[in-house]
């Protein structure tokens, strides 16, 4: 494939420099490295990388990290081409996550842990919580139950086609809520960063969004007050699971023993997202705050469905 | 020697070879998979309710942002011909700026200079209400592709060969607005149909603004859907909806592309030398006073508040604080400059660098191709690439070659490629459509071989578009998110890769700090070159704004 001679002086200096950092970088044993697909941000996953490796010595994880979108299409691509490349999938919502196991690429192990079965299945286990709560500007009333939202002025929800958590609260909230929410002026934007984006800078006085998103420009000083409406905050689990072809099983459910220990929930805790196992100190919570769980056996049969009477309400 | 003959022969194969690697494998995967596990499906896609509307909103998203970009860059670019104008160096570097804001801070940056509670809000208490709906996708998207339609009809007027036809004109008393109806839009008439084309086919292909700012007003397009079903693509039936989508975007690319691939057919030959465009005759004082006018409104407007809102976000500490001194910080730049993201920046310098290099390679032999046969089909094939969608684009690559590059800048370096082929050759072709065949053809009758007559006769004439379709793809590629987010792997990370991962797209502050480092990265060198030029070291740099038209 010559591309002129120009063309292949660059080609063949690229392909030396990508060789050179190749070579540089496979000193581990094959055994100990195992290849991580996730869609968790940097901001948690590299601290858990971190000590994992540190506190592991031998051990070598390689991350791939993109928006569940992509992480779809990457696995999507790796099936056509001759299987899963990941040994491990830490996906961000139990429906993505089902919908692997489904087609038969993780699953089937999962290890000894105190995390509560109402986040575990036989092929997964819960290790990361996000919670959909409410966010008002400065000066807008909080909703202190989630139908009040819809008169908390102009509102701003999130795209279930985009977002699994936005997904799980239509799954819990059913369509009537965005249906009354809707007759009140309220708009769906993308990603629940997009609405902490657009209420704290007073595009939307009020709106749905995750929690850490939410705390984390609030910490910074936007003018935004959290709230956890009841009958309380939507908890969507982000799952880890093996996968079932695995060349280094060992390795696999050595990393995820790590993530699903008290040790390993900590650094998830430390590093800015909310752990599962329920002492472990995690971000910003109010105490006692109420938290309510989506079906998402029942979410996984009437997806289709349930989306198609969304887009009837905020339909393109 | 080899004769002409022989070297057309070479450069088509190459070009044929590359438009195969490039387009015709990745486009084969993505139709193999969507007939192979979604031709029985194919019925429920297209009855589907919501795709109807989508197919719909992007013709009218495509239609729109021609008819509103083609004549502003049009007259962007006549305008600054002349001469005399005041600052005209400083205008035709400004109307570039929108080319260094990547596409997902563009929409971002419009919604914090005009939506509700933004800058103009903040100022003069105006906000633009409907901002965040059809109109205001239309708005951003064509003001996005300005800068393409300038350049294409900047090099196009630089590679000129007739400015004595237009002073003939004037002179045997014909007004200013006669001469532009009668001989200048007419001889620009194949370089506008290029610059309609690849306005029309990138608004089709456009996502990051339709998304952000389509979206509250139920606003979507074909492109939309194509990410929703990614992001619910975990189960095969929404990945395969999404291949299948994509797939009718380049059917409609394809339906619209070859007629006027076609229609452009008769390229101006022109059997005089051309003459260097230094003599256009200036317009009137009055003229030039409101052409300054103009033109300080429209870049205030179109690039002035946007940028300066997406400056006050890097600064500031949190999003919706007053930028006011006592809210600024260093944070979100402390965010981008990290060990991990300097290796990054120096690989997506590389990575860009490259894939502008060889792209005037490819982009110039397709160009020089031209309107022949096997030219015309590489010119259609690249345009496919350029509608794709990069996340199905990347997939395809990622299915055809994954096995043997996944995970290496090489893979991502055939992305760029495939995706900004035909910005390269747009803006030479235009200046090629140009180009008189005399010079060339004396070099070659006086004994010059083919790549010596091309190198003395047709480089120097072609360098304004040579610069302008480097520059482009080298800006493009420097903040490319999409394509790279899914095919890098450990240790081919770039700069975008890496700063959004950190900040998932919603960090908007440390988001926008990396616009204004990308911006820096290109314009801290360019001023340079540009000063260094300026002090009588004759260097021709991309950036310098007299390189643009030479």
């Amino acid at each position: 494939m010559a591309k002129g001679r120009r063309g292949t002086i660059w080609f063949s200096a690229l392909l030396q420099v990508w060789l050179l950092a190749a070579c540089g970088g496979s000193s581990a044993s094959p055994a100990q490295s195992i290849t991580l697909y996730t869609c968790v941000n940097d901001t948690t996953i590299q601290p858990v990388v971190t000590q994992y490796q540190a506190t592991h010595p031998g051990a070598k994880v390689a991350l791939f990290r993109a928006p569940t979108g992509q992480l779809n299409a990457r696995v999507a691509s790796d099936i056509r081409t001759g299987g899963l490349k990941a040994d491990v999938i830490w996906g961000c919502d139990p429906l993505t996550v089902q919908d692997y196991v489904a087609q038969g690429l993780v699953g089937g192990w999962t290890p000894e842990t105190e995390i509560p079965a109402t986040v575990r299945t036989p092929d997964y286990v819960g290790i990361a919580m996000l919670y959909i709560v409410a966010i008002t500007r400065k000066g807008v009333k909080a909703p202190a139950s989630w139908p009040d939202l819809a008169s908390a002025g102009k509102v701003a929800v999130p795209d279930p086609n985009l977002a699994a958590s936005a997904l799980g609260a239509l799954g819990f909230f059913g369509t009537k809520f965005y249906a009354n929410l809707k007759e009140h002026g309220a708009v769906q934007v993308g990603t629940p960063d997009d609405v902490t984006t657009g209420v704290a800078q007073g595009t939307y006085d009020a709106g749905m969004t995750i929690a850490n998103s939410a705390y984390a420009a609030q910490q910074k000083g936007s003018p935004i007050t959290v709230s956890w409406p009841k009958p309380g905050a939507v908890a969507i689990y982000g799952p880890v699971a093996i996968s079932k072809t695995t060349k280094n099983a060992e390795a696999a459910k050595d990393f995820i023993s790590y993530v699903t220990s008290r040790e390993g929930q900590t650094v998830i805790g430390r590093a800015g997202s909310y752990p599962t196992l329920p002492d472990v100190a995690g971000p910003e919570k109010p105490n006692g705050a109420p938290i309510v769980y989506p079906d998402w056996n029942a979410l996984t049969s009437q997806k289709a469905a349930l989306l198609e009477d969304y887009a009837k309400i905020f339909g393109s | 020697m080899p004769s002409s003959r022989a070297w057309l022969g070479a450069a088509l194969s190459l070009a044929l070879g590359s438009a195969a690697v490039l387009v015709v494998i990745p486009l084969a995967v993505l139709i193999k998979t969507s007939w192979v596990e979604g031709h029985d499906r194919l019925a429920d896609v297209v009855s589907n309710p919501g795709f109807g509307s989508a197919v719909v909103h992007s013709f009218e998203l495509s239609a729109a942002a021609t008819l509103l970009a083609v004549p502003v860059g049009v007259a962007i670019a006549l305008a600054l011909r002349d001469r005399q104008l005041p600052g005209r160096a400083f205008w035709r570097a400004a109307v570039l700026l929108p080319l260094l804001v990547p596409d997902f801070v563009l929409g971002y940056s419009w919604l914090r200079a005009y939506a509700r509670a933004g800058l103009t809000s903040e100022l003069f208490g105006l906000a633009w209400m409907q901002i965040q709906g059809p109109v205001g996708v239309w708005v951003i998207v064509a003001v996005n592709a300005v800068p393409l339609v300038y350049l294409i009809i900047a090099v196009g007027l630089a590679t000129r060969a007739e400015p004595t036809t237009e002073r003939a004109a004037r002179a045997s008393g014909a007004g200013p607005a006669t001469v532009l109806r009668t001989i200048t839009l007419p001889l620009l008439a194949p370089a506008i149909a290029t610059a309609a084309v690849v306005v029309f086919v990138l608004s089709m292909g456009a996502f990051a603004v339709p998304q952000l700012v389509g979206a509250p007003a139920g606003f979507g397009t074909i492109t939309t859907r194509i990410y929703a079903d990614l992001a619910l693509g975990s189960d095969p039936q929404g990945f395969v909806e999404a291949i299948t989508l994509a797939l009718l975007l380049v059917v409609v690319t394809l339906i619209i592309v070859t007629p006027a691939e076609t229609l452009l057919g008769g390229r101006l030959q022109l059997g005089r030398m051309a003459a260097r465009d230094t003599d256009w005759p200036s317009s009137s004082p009055t003229t030039r006073v409101i052409v300054t006018i103009a033109m300080a409104l429209y870049l205030m407007i179109t690039s002035g508040l946007p940028l300066l809102a997406l400056l006050s976000a890097s600064v500031t500490r949190a999003i919706g604080v007053p930028s006011t001194p006592d809210n600024w910080t260093l944070d979100n730049f402390l965010a981008v400059l990290t060990p991990r993201t300097g290796e990054a920046l120096s690989r997506s310098v590389l990575l860009a660098l490259a894939a502008a290099s060889i792209l005037l390679v490819l982009g110039t032999i397709a160009a020089a191709l031209g309107r022949t046969r096997g030219g015309r089909s590489v010119s259609i094939l690249i345009t496919l690439t350029l509608v794709l969608p990069g996340s199905t684009l990347a997939i395809g690559l990622l299915i055809g070659y994954g096995r043997w590059l996944a995970d290496t800048v090489v893979i991502i370096l055939l992305a760029y490629l495939a995706k900004l082929w035909a910005l390269a050759h747009r803006p030479i072709s235009a200046a090629v459509d140009r180009l008189p065949s005399a010079g060339l053809h004396a070099a070659r009758v006086s004994g010059a071989g083919l790549p010596t007559a091309l190198v003395t006769v047709v480089v120097p004439l072609l360098r304004p578009a040579l610069l302008a379709a480097w520059g482009v793809c080298f800006l493009t590629a420097l903040h490319e998110v999409t394509m790279s987010s899914l095919l890098y792997g450990p240790g081919s990370e770039t700069l975008a890769v890496v700063v959004l991962n950190s900040a998932d797209l919603g960090g908007v502050g440390v988001t926008a700090a990396l616009s204004v480092l990308i911006t820096a990265v290109v314009v801290l060198p360019a001023a340079a070159l540009w000063a260094l030029g300026r002090t009588g070291v004759r260097r021709p740099s991309a950036f310098s704004p007299g390189a643009w038209s030479a």
